[in-house]
């Protein structure tokens, strides 16, 4: 009687680490929602105290990812884990670097907003890159959601969703260079405004990464990089 | 004991005795009984699987031929079964109906187990927070609302205030979460959408900053060229009153537009912080100074009985002190006095102001921090007060997470309390601390 509740006393204490381990990834995840969030509305709106404050902010992010990273290592040392919760902690360590990479991203977009608003506003107040923007915000909220859910359906369409989020990158660009070309004066802001959307382009292909995580994290499959294989072939 | 048991024991007995006395007839008494065991015992093992294969397949209906005893247990098991399938039946429908009202509410509302579980949820609670109701029975709601603001408020357990998050479903949008107690230890979480209410604020806001900063310059012109008028001599005997008057009311609407203006700059939301630890203690001896100077007027008194500092803006806690005290010596008479205490303990700090004026009625507490609210119309716009002391006093404090407490009582006096959290506190000598009642009279 008493062996088979140490048993269940140990393993619930590891549940429990295993689930504040999850819990404080989706909190990260919800930090860097709103740093992206942010970012988008600094850009679009001209707002160049909130752009900095956003740049400010991800030392916040940085701090989690170091002290999820610490906790992944403490339970792989004193757990030992195998199997599911293996794939668990394998699954966090490479999210957390991947939403660390996205908040970086939001830094940056956070700073060209505080340089952008400095600048003359084109008419259209960066329509484009608002619904790229939102177009990859709520990618990252899908992503985390699926992370929550261990919902492999929605990973997989989110990972199409990064075709056309690259598609919309690309008529950006083709269209910041036209206005490089008619305006040279432009060039300055213009470049900016390609920064910011590549940022979010590169912020669609970390969360694309994270979808994998999930996958790999549900059924044990790595599905990274399988597309390019089947092209070659 | 119940008839059927009376004559299910006399039959037995009678049964058992029958068969024995027709055994001890032919000479094998214990062979009769045997025999009329078995019988019975084989009739028994008949009844117990007829019971058995009824219940299994559910059907009383059709299997009610027990006999004796067993037909009774046979009917009693089928009206049992049928009243509680009644009983499932109501309480479904019950359980219908209130399904259906919470769907019907506007409101999202989760139940939430004490770990944040999500238990329940309503149609307006998936919509608003993109929630599935299947899948996310059992996840933490944390886990899928993940703005960093109400995954704090979930934590801080302090469920009165209610938190504003971004929607995650709809970019743009506005809710309110606020979490009720309920239950043995679930929770309430009510979800309301707030974007229409956050959308009027901001233009109300707007509107005001922009039209007091547009007056601005206007009276700026005004109000110059009437000083310039006051001190010129050509200016004949006969006008000299007029413009002696237009000009102090030109610095009484520069008043209120100076007001309006730190007011809105109030209400806006808090941007970075720019905290420093503001010496009280400093700020009433000053408050002291400047008042000592005034021969007319209520006597002032101050307590300072702590050293403790507050976290915040001392451009706020100087404009909440000197509304405050502007307030108390307007509504005194001269004979009167008012007190300024400032004291800490293990629960906060407090900024007494108690006066001996003419008090407020009850009635009109709970509306003295609305902007240009007056207690009496026709006075208090003659002596100065312009009615938006209180409201900015009241937006200073909500940013320094501070609460006022108006306590007063006609004709004998009134006493407003800034309770400021210990959050909000430094203290870098304790000193002791006399522990007092509320209000000071």
């Amino acid at each position: 009687m008493q062996t088979t509740d140490l048993t269940g006393h140990i393993s619930k204490r590891f549940n429990k680490d295993l689930d504040n381990l999850r819990n404080s990834v989706l909190a990260m995840g919800g930090l860097v929602e709103t740093q992206l969030a942010d970012a988008i509305s600094s850009v679009v709106s001209g707002d160049s105290e909130l752009g900095l404050r956003v740049a400010k902010d991800d030392y916040k992010v940085n701090k989690l990812e170091v002290s999820i990273d610490e906790e992944c290592g403490r339970i792989l040392a004193t757990r030992a884990p195998a199997a599911s919760d293996l794939r668990l902690i394998v699954a966090v360590i490479k999210t957390i670097t991947d939403l660390e990479r996205i908040g970086d991203e939001s830094e940056k977009i956070g700073y060209l907003a505080s340089k952008l608003a400095g600048m003359d506003r084109p008419t259209d107040s960066y329509i484009e890159l608002k619904n790229l923007g939102h177009h990859v915000l709520q990618m990252v909220r899908d992503t985390m959601n699926a992370f929550a859910r261990l919902d492999i359906e929605a990973c997989k369409s989110i990972m199409l969703e990064d075709d056309r989020v690259d598609d919309e990158y690309d008529a950006i660009t083709r269209q910041c260079i036209t206005f490089m070309m008619e305006d040279p004066h432009s060039v300055q802001r213009v470049m900016n405004v390609t920064w910011a959307a590549r940022a979010l382009e590169r912020i669609g292909d970390h969360a694309k990464n994270i979808c994998e995580y999930v996958v790999y994290m549900v059924e044990g499959r790595d599905i990274r990089h399988t597309r390019h294989a089947k092209d070659k072939q | 004991m119940p008839e059927s048991w009376r004559r299910f024991l006399v039959s037995t007995l009678l049964l058992l005795t029958g068969a024995t006395l027709i055994g001890w007839y032919y000479g094998h008494a214990d062979w009769g009984l045997l025999i009329a065991a078995l019988a019975a015992l084989a009739w028994h093992i008949r009844q117990l699987l007829i019971f058995d294969r009824a219940l299994r397949i559910g059907d009383f209906e059709a299997f009610r031929y027990g006999e004796g005893i067993w037909s009774q247990m046979f009917a009693r098991f089928s009206f049992l079964k049928q009243r509680s399938r009644r009983h499932k039946r109501a309480y479904r429908q019950l359980l219908r109906e209130v399904r259906e009202s919470t769907n019907a509410m506007p409101d999202g509302g989760i139940v939430l187990t004490s770990q944040f579980e999500i238990v329940l949820c309503n149609t307006a609670a998936q919509e608003l927070l993109n929630l599935q109701q299947r899948q996310d029975r059992g996840q933490r709601i944390d886990n899928l609302v993940r703005d960093p603001l109400f995954i704090e408020y979930l934590k801080s357990g302090i469920p009165q205030a209610g938190v504003e998050i971004p929607s995650p479903a709809r970019s743009g949008n506005w809710l309110l979460c606020r979490v009720v107690p309920y239950g043995g230890n679930q929770q309430l979480l009510l979800v309301r959408d707030i974007t229409e209410r956050r959308r009027l604020a901001t233009m109300r806001r707007e509107f005001v900053a922009n039209a007091s900063h547009e007056l601005r310059s206007p009276l700026t012109v005004i109000s110059g060229y009437l000083d310039t008028l006051a001190e010129d001599p050509d200016v004949p005997q006969a006008w000299r009153a007029p413009v002696a008057q237009m000009r102090s009311q030109a610095a009484r609407m520069n008043n209120i537009v100076a007001e309006l203006l730190e007011l809105s700059r109030l209400e806006a939301p808090i941007g970075e912080r720019v905290d420093q630890h503001v010496d009280v203690a400093a700020l009433l001896a000053s408050t002291r100074k400047a008042y000592a100077g005034k021969a007319k007027g209520p006597t002032l008194t101050v307590n300072c009985e702590s050293r403790a500092r507050i976290v915040g803006r001392l451009a706020e806690i100087e404009s909440i002190v000197t509304n405050l005290l502007s307030n108390a010596m307007r509504h005194t008479p001269e004979d009167g006095s008012v007190t300024l205490t400032w004291r800490s303990g293990a629960d906060g700090a407090e900024l007494i102001v108690a006066d001996t004026g003419e008090g407020i009625a009850e009635d009109h507490i709970p509306r003295l921090t609305e902007r240009f609210f007056r207690v009496d119309s026709g006075r208090s716009r003659d002596d100065g007060g312009i009615g938006l002391g209180l409201a900015i006093v009241k937006h200073a404090l909500e940013r320094h997470d501070a609460k006022l407490e108006i306590h007063s009582q006609q004709g004998k006096g009134s006493t407003f309390i800034c309770r400021f959290p210990p959050s909000r506190i430094v203290i870098d000598q304790p000193m002791p601390i006399s522990a007092g009642t509320g209000a000071s009279r």
